[in-house]
């Protein structure tokens, strides 16, 4: 970016005209979600003629096997991409300012960790107890990641080092802990709880309308929480003493972001796995187009998720069908040198 | 807005209240009225409500046309009682026997691909718990009969030989099978009986990588062992382990066993070269004899019909 003379810092950062260009971000956004959203479900194993899904759209009693197709099987799976693309990009986005470090993702606070061992006691209990839990696995899973959130809170405020760095190292060690855990129960286990690195790895494949019914609200409701909190991120982003100089309580807004956050992203960890890079690489590349102001950037953070999730989705399940691909993997191909051109472009 | 504490902590009740909602009422969606099976008789009378291994009832409103297995162990079930026709759909890895490769693939076994299974329209999917854990309650709630199968034994492979044959309407033609296979299994154990617990050899299931993962108690592959009269130096670990290269040369197993998968055999000498050259196992008194043997993976780590072809082979080796 040139440095000119005649604009005020202010412009030069991109701070100005919020309004407008997050009018015109949720516009956009919400326009290229529904198109992505109309082109991708037309693309599956089953070949099925756009005009037969157009009708299927209106009146589901067509043809029983293509109605199932398209509205228990493909409308669920973008609607799950949306939310879990949308909640990603915003935590990681918000906990990038927390923790004024470009390297934080939603699971670098150990929230990922704390679900996967959460989801392992559920299975070892499966088989130790013959009763039969998977239905389960969703609520283990959110109950260890709150168990993680507690312990990283607890020893983060017990930290002596600059509060950021105290939350960060809190959470990179508890994520450290459990995976250690984690392979611990493996090492222990009959073979039975392989069937968990299975159960982790990031799917939207197992979608249903009552999975979507329950993530809906903490992610509409978290991630309006964490938009209203834009103003203290900014004020954040020029350093923890600034902040503090404007009336920010900056341990508080640090606390109350983890917390939700980390709720956020554990409903959506619960029942889809962990995807990666999304939440990581999607705020970045937000920031780059429409400058650092997080009231702009979180909500079209969000929106950019959602449709760069559809997108590796509808890729993982068509490239080499009937094979799928893991998410998490084509969300760094598709997401890497994406970021790597934009980042040269700009020259940030 | 103001945050307070009890903001978010309402927040994470309420998120937790939305989960168990969800778990409980999925829960409920298990559990079906259960009518008598009756799997001695000659005839299946449908609908037929059956118990399977993840204690799910499950009902078959009719015998079956068109199944789809997602497990190559499930697979060998199927084409050995004769139901090979009926098959629709089969994973990536199914290899045994030759007919089933033909048959119309869904995909890997994990991720199940929904889409391609709904496509095939079954009525009944063989499932295998241990891998399909998110999809198996995602597959009842579109619908189809889904009858999950996770034998830990010989004894539960053959049961569920038998409780596939039921759901498909021959359950005189799983018993025979079972009959058969039970028959090879007690032979073996009646000659092994005979056999002194000091005239049995220490048996070591090695790898062709460098990390040492090996079968101990609770496997298929340790109870085949057992039941063939060898001793597995990994029998008292819990199932399948790492090992460290001196705990097996402290074993001194008298046999080294290779498993490998089907498309590498017929690089025996290679494997065998590799292995007697490890560092620190010249000592061994499997290398000293070259007590080394190449087998077909398939047939120990499948419970299916084979594992019996399993069981003998291992006698062989053990004991002629």
């Amino acid at each position: 970016m040139k440095f000119s003379m005649n604009k005020s810092p202010k412009v030069i950062a991109g701070y100005t005209n919020w309004r407008k260009k997050l009018v015109l971000m949720i516009l956009g956004g919400s326009l290229g979600i529904l198109g992505v959203s109309l082109v991708c479900l037309n693309f599956g194993v089953i070949p099925i003629h756009p005009k037969e899904i157009f009708s299927l759209i209106w009146n589901s009693s067509l043809d029983k096997t293509n109605s199932l197709i398209i509205w228990q099987l493909r409308i669920p799976r973008i609607t799950m991409a949306i939310l879990a693309g949308a909640a990603l990009s915003t935590v990681g986005g918000a906990f990038q300012g927390i923790l004024r470090n470009p390297l934080a993702d939603p699971y670098i606070l150990g929230v990922s960790a704390g679900a996967a061992l959460g989801a392992c006691i559920g299975i070892a209990l499966q088989y130790s107890t013959g009763y039969y839990l998977a239905s389960y696995l969703p609520l283990f899973a959110f109950i260890g990641a709150m168990f993680s959130l507690y312990l990283v809170y607890m020893s983060s405020k017990i930290s002596y080092t600059l509060a950021s760095t105290g939350l960060l190292l809190a959470g990179v060690a508890i994520n450290f802990l459990f995976s250690a855990l984690i392979t611990v129960l493996l090492a222990l286990s009959k073979s039975e709880l392989h069937s968990m690195i299975f159960w982790l790895m990031g799917d939207l494949s197992t979608a249903n309308w009552s999975k979507i019914t329950i993530v809906t609200i903490p992610v509409i409701v978290g991630c309006l929480f964490l938009f209203s909190s834009s103003l203290d991120l900014n004020a954040l982003s020029l350093g923890e003493e600034e902040a503090l100089h404007l009336g920010v309580d900056t341990g508080k807004l640090r606390i109350r972001i983890f917390f939700i956050g980390s709720v956020i992203i554990a409903s959506i960890v619960s029942f889809t796995g962990l995807i990666g890079f999304v939440g990581l690489v999607v705020p970045h590349i937000t920031r780059l187009l429409v400058g650092p102001d997080h009231r702009v950037m979180l909500p079209t953070s969000a929106l950019f998720g959602a449709i760069f999730l559809i997108l590796c989705d509808t890729f993982a399940r068509i490239i080499i069908a009937p094979t799928e691909i893991p998410i998490g993997a084509v969300t760094a191909i598709v997401g890497a040198p994406l970021f790597i051109y934009l980042l040269q472009r700009r020259n940030v | 807005m103001k945050f307070s504490k009890k903001l978010i902590l309402i927040f994470t009740f309420l998120c937790l209240a939305l989960i168990l909602f969800f778990a409980i009422q999925s829960q409920k969606s298990d559990k079906l009225p259960l009518t008598v099976i009756d799997d001695s008789g000659t005839t299946v009378n449908y609908p037929l409500t059956i118990i399977d291994d993840t204690e799910t009832a499950v009902t078959i409103p009719q015998e079956p046309q068109r199944i789809i297995s997602t497990a190559p162990s499930n697979t060998e079930i199927l084409f050995d009682l004769g139901l090979g026709d009926k098959v629709v759909g089969v994973t990536n890895y199914t290899n045994y026997p030759e007919e089933a490769t033909k048959v119309e693939k869904i995909g890997e076994m994990s991720p199940l691909n929904l889409e391609k299974i709904t496509s095939l329209k079954p009525d009944l999917i063989l499932a295998y718990a241990g891998f399909q854990l998110k999809e198996i309650p995602r597959l009842r709630e579109l619908g189809f009969n889904v009858l999950v199968i996770e034998p830990l034994s010989i004894k539960d492979t053959l049961k569920s030989l038998k409780m596939v044959a039921t759901v498909c309407g021959i359950p005189e033609k799983g018993n025979t099978l079972v009959e058969d296979l039970s028959q090879r299994v007690n032979k073996i154990k009646s000659e092994v009986s005979k056999i002194t617990i000091s005239n049995r050899p220490n048996v070591f299931i090695g790898g062709t990588y460098e990390t040492i993962y090996t079968p101990g108690e609770g496997t298929l592959f340790n109870e085949l062992i057992i039941l063939s009269g060898g001793k597995n130096i990994a029998a008292s670990l819990p199932g399948w382990v790492k090992i460290s290269p001196e705990f097996v040369a402290e074993a001194e197993p008298d046999i080294i066993i290779i498993p490998i998968g089907a498309m590498n055999l017929g690089e025996e000498s290679k494997i065998k070269k590799n292995i007697s050259q490890r560092p620190g196992w010249s000592n061994i008194p499997a290398i000293k004899t070259q007590n080394i043997f190449i087998v077909n993976e398939d047939l120990f780590y499948r419970a299916g019909p084979r594992l019996v072809d399993g069981l003998e082979l291992l006698y062989e080796i053990f004991h002629e």
